[in-house]
């Protein structure tokens, strides 16, 4: 049988544009290529500007996840400025983060992957009598009596993997919608401290400008007991139910592995120090985990050869990079990052195994393969985590409230320095991302970001090596070709923001070559 | 042309069979009604009645060009109505990226299929690149391209966030991102200009286009009047403090927490929006509030002429 190839364009349920091309044979995938399809060029039209713009218009790389572009550009931007920011002002922009974590992997799993793994139409087999799940099954089939089942239809066809028992499917579409209302509240939750979200207002350089009060705190805390009672009773039992119920077979075979190599920067601190973090930071190496590596952020390069730019493989700071949309062999407005000349994974799997969390070496133990499922489970296990940190945060912060005179801003290093340059490492939804700026005579003299969809959904490198999206398609199980569901389910198991991952640098500049980070 | 339907009863009857109670409906419907300058009890009817008639959901297209999804985001934080029930009761949403459960192929004919039949919605989120159409590709097409494609024959544009109304964050980067009113020249265009959109603006501008047919009344900028028409610095909380000359000098004296911040940047002055009073995200506050100040985020002028952002 001879290969056949499939285009999936546009890949949804997902932030941004993304086109993933599968070669098939004899019903598995043998290549993969993995596209960005946008680019607005966010980096070169900072150049010149106030570097306090930064944050601020970093933000828009992505409506999703915009406040840990704002959390690592004012990091990037602490250093550069020299400031130190206060203890509450670091617990104040944690909770903001916190509430970003909370929504967005809540809304990872309802919103963007959920309906890869149900037959939605065996709601209207549900016979019991729960009050909430017969009100969604009269809606469901509303829709279905009026011939307008949008946007619910339509789908790829539903497989041996999908849940079709009526009343777990009936409970999964009514998570979903009750998610809608759970993400919001947590995103309003993020707002009293952060400002109007999305895009948040009060993070700055030097801490933050909403001055808070208990008042605030206590608001935060009954709204966080209510996400935290969707997340624990709700979220994390939807996903261990699906993962080692019928997509325990998926789990097993590893399904959407890829390179097996992951890398963390770590994040959250949980002291004023920065001692310890939520989050530790380390690289592993085709899933030797007694092999941690120390992360050192020297051994990033860049590979352009089949994106659409010119130059060649550097140190993503000291690199010639030019923009050409004419160029032969390119297929991506994505970059391909390296770390130590090895595709890596960045995510909440390459966190969780980073800091060898307990719940998920257990899973491993039970036979769950690092891969999509694995996936989903570290993003619940890690949400867990964060809920557990902010109630610590608010404990701290009150500590913090509660002394006269308590400061959250370095109001000595507002104004822009005649020169300075700085890094911002955080761990963002969606995995590793760093932000870097040189200042000089006040304004932003360079900027650059390498986020998580970077590293996950790179093309090829100088090697011909594949980005990790690709990579972890090899083997993937499409008996049809008219539904290649299992390609989708791996692609949305990283969650995609391929807002974030598209940057262009301006072709004039050559400004980069300069650009060294300490 | 649809009209207003005046049979309450029967109408809100019909909504309270959709799980939704009767008094929030008409709490919903007024509170849009007045910023919409209509009369409230035939405004509730129109909307009953295009909540009812399930086989007369309006098609909506909702397309992403140069975005950030956010607008998607902040539209999804509406709670009262919730975002669920605009999605499966008030309208058909035929194509929306980041939420609907068909993808590629299936994607693209359901794009297809409502546009070819028209008289959609189309809800546009972000900018047009006019440096070159190869900065948004979708399904191996232009975004530009499938922009004229679908404003052919829809019945009108709601252009949510800055990005598709003006070009946005867009506008000075190397896509040469600008607003679909550049594009498309033979349509009613509405702008819900905020970045992101605030989710009453949009759900608002929709239900008065279901319960009346028509384009609610537009500014100079093609902006809704009953959204824009007021500046910040006007209704703002902290103008007192303004005209007694007291300005935000350190973020860390309480004394100073609701001081004016316009000598750190605020833009509120050169800005019309309504965002004082309605507020965001459930009433929490809005950008002025938590001690950042205003950054034009709704000018037509948005962000180019806005920085720097703070002073």
């Amino acid at each position: 049988m001879g290969k056949q190839r499939i285009t999936i364009d546009p890949v949804t349920r997902i932030e941004g544009h993304l086109k993933i091309e599968v070669e098939v044979k004899n019903g598995k995938v043998v290549d993969a290529w993995s596209s960005g399809t946008m680019a607005r060029g966010f980096e070169a039209m900072l150049t010149g500007k106030d570097p306090r713009d930064a944050p601020y218009v970093t933000s828009r790389f992505c409506g999703v996840c915009f406040s840990v572009h704002q959390y690592a550009s004012i990091m990037a931007l602490d250093e550069a400025f020299g400031a130190t920011v206060p203890w509450a002002g670091t617990l104040l922009r944690n909770l903001s983060m916190g509430a970003e974590y909370l929504y967005d992997h809540i809304l990872h799993f309802y919103q963007l992957t959920a309906l890869d793994y149900i037959d939605i139409m065996a709601i209207a087999e549900y016979q019991g009598s729960d009050a909430g799940l017969n009100a969604v099954k009269g809606k469901i089939l509303g829709l279905v009596g009026a011939k307008d089942t949008f946007p619910l239809t339509p789908r790829y066809e539903p497989d041996e993997y999908c849940v079709k028992d009526p009343e777990v499917v009936t409970s999964a579409v009514k998570h979903y919608i009750d998610a809608l209302a759970i993400n919001a509240k947590a995103r309003n939750m993020g707002a009293i401290f952060g400002g109007r979200t999305p895009h948040y207002q009060s993070l700055v350089v030097g801490g933050c400008t909403q001055y808070p009060d208990l008042n605030m705190v206590a608001k935060f805390r009954t709204m966080l007991d209510e996400v935290a009672a969707f997340i624990k009773d709700i979220y994390i039992p939807d996903v261990m139910a699906f993962g080692t119920g019928p997509l325990m077979p998926l789990a097993k075979a590893g399904l959407g592995g890829g390179h097996l190599n992951y890398l963390s920067y770590g994040s959250f601190m949980m002291d004023p120090e920065g001692k310890e973090k939520l989050w530790p930071a380390g690289f592993i190496k085709e899933l030797d985990l007694d092999n941690m590596q120390a992360f050192d952020q020297q051994k990033i390069t860049e590979s352009v050869k089949y994106g659409w730019y010119n130059g060649s493989t550097a140190h993503p700071y000291d690199g010639k990079q030019e923009f050409n949309l004419d160029k032969k062999g390119a297929y991506s407005f994505v970059k391909a990052p390296r770390y130590e000349g090895a595709s890596v994974e960045v995510g909440p799997l390459a966190r969780m195994l980073v800091a060898k969390d307990p719940t998920l070496l257990d899973l491993v133990g039970k036979g769950v393969k690092p891969g999509v499922v694995a996936r989903h489970a570290s993003r619940a296990i890690e949400t867990q985590q964060v809920v557990d940190a902010c109630y610590k945060w608010l404990d701290l912060l009150t500590a913090e409230i509660v002394k006269p005179g308590f400061e959250i801003h370095d109001t000595d290093h507002w104004q822009p320095p005649a020169e300075g340059q700085g890094a911002g490492f955080f761990e963002a939804p969606r995995g590793a991302l760093g932000h870097w700026i040189k200042v000089k005579d006040k304004k932003i003299e360079n900027y650059q970001a390498v986020v998580p969809s970077t590293w996950n959904a790179s093309p090829r490198d100088d090697a011909g090596v594949r980005g990790q999206y690709e990579e972890s398609l090899i083997g993937c199980p499409v008996p049809d070709v008219d539904n290649p569901i299992n390609v989708a389910r791996i692609i949305r198991s990283f969650d995609p923001c391929l807002g974030c991952a598209i940057h262009i640098i301006d072709p004039d500049s050559n400004e980069l070559k300069k650009f060294v980070v300490q | 042309m649809r009209k207003p339907w005046f049979d309450d009863e029967k109408a809100l009857a019909a909504v309270e069979a959709r799980g939704v109670d009767r008094r929030d409906f008409l709490k919903i419907c007024s509170t849009f009604a007045a910023a919409m300058g209509l009369s409230q009890v035939p405004f509730a009817a129109g909307v009953a009645q295009a909540v009812e008639g399930a086989a007369a959901k309006p098609p909506v297209i909702w397309m992403e060009g140069l975005d950030c999804a956010g607008c998607s985001i902040s539209f999804s934080g509406s709670l009262n109505p919730p975002a669920a029930s605009v999605l499966l009761d008030s309208i058909s949403l035929r194509y929306h990226e980041a939420l609907m459960a068909a993808s590629g192929h299936q994607a693209e004919a359901a794009f297809h299929d409502t546009i070819e039949a028209g008289g959609h919605v189309l809800i546009v989120e972000g900018a047009v690149p006019t440096a070159d159409p190869r900065y948004c590709m979708i399904g191996g097409k232009s975004f530009e391209e499938n922009l004229k494609a679908a404003a052919e024959k829809c019945a009108a544009i709601i252009c949510v966030g800055a990005c598709s109304s003006f070009g946005g964050v867009t506008g000075s980067m190397v896509c040469g991102g600008v607003g679909v009113s550049e594009i498309i020249k033979d349509k009613p265009i509405i702008k819900l200009s905020t970045c992101p959109v605030h989710p009453e603006h949009l759900i608002g501008t929709v239900l008065y286009f279901l319960a009346t047919g028509e384009v609610p009344e537009l500014d100079e900028h093609g902006r809704p009047v009953a959204f824009f028409g007021t500046n910040i610095h006007d209704n703002c909380r902290r103008r007192g403090h303004y005209d007694a000359g007291r300005f935000v000098t350190d973020w860390n004296d309480p004394a100073q927490k609701d001081y004016c911040l316009v000598t750190k940047g605020c833009k509120g002055p050169m800005t019309n929006s309504d965002c004082p009073v309605r507020l965001w995200n459930d009433r929490t506050n809005f950008c002025i509030d938590c001690g950042c100040g205003c950054h034009g985020c709704a000018s037509p002028t948005f962000y180019e002429k806005m920085s720097p952002i703070f002073m």
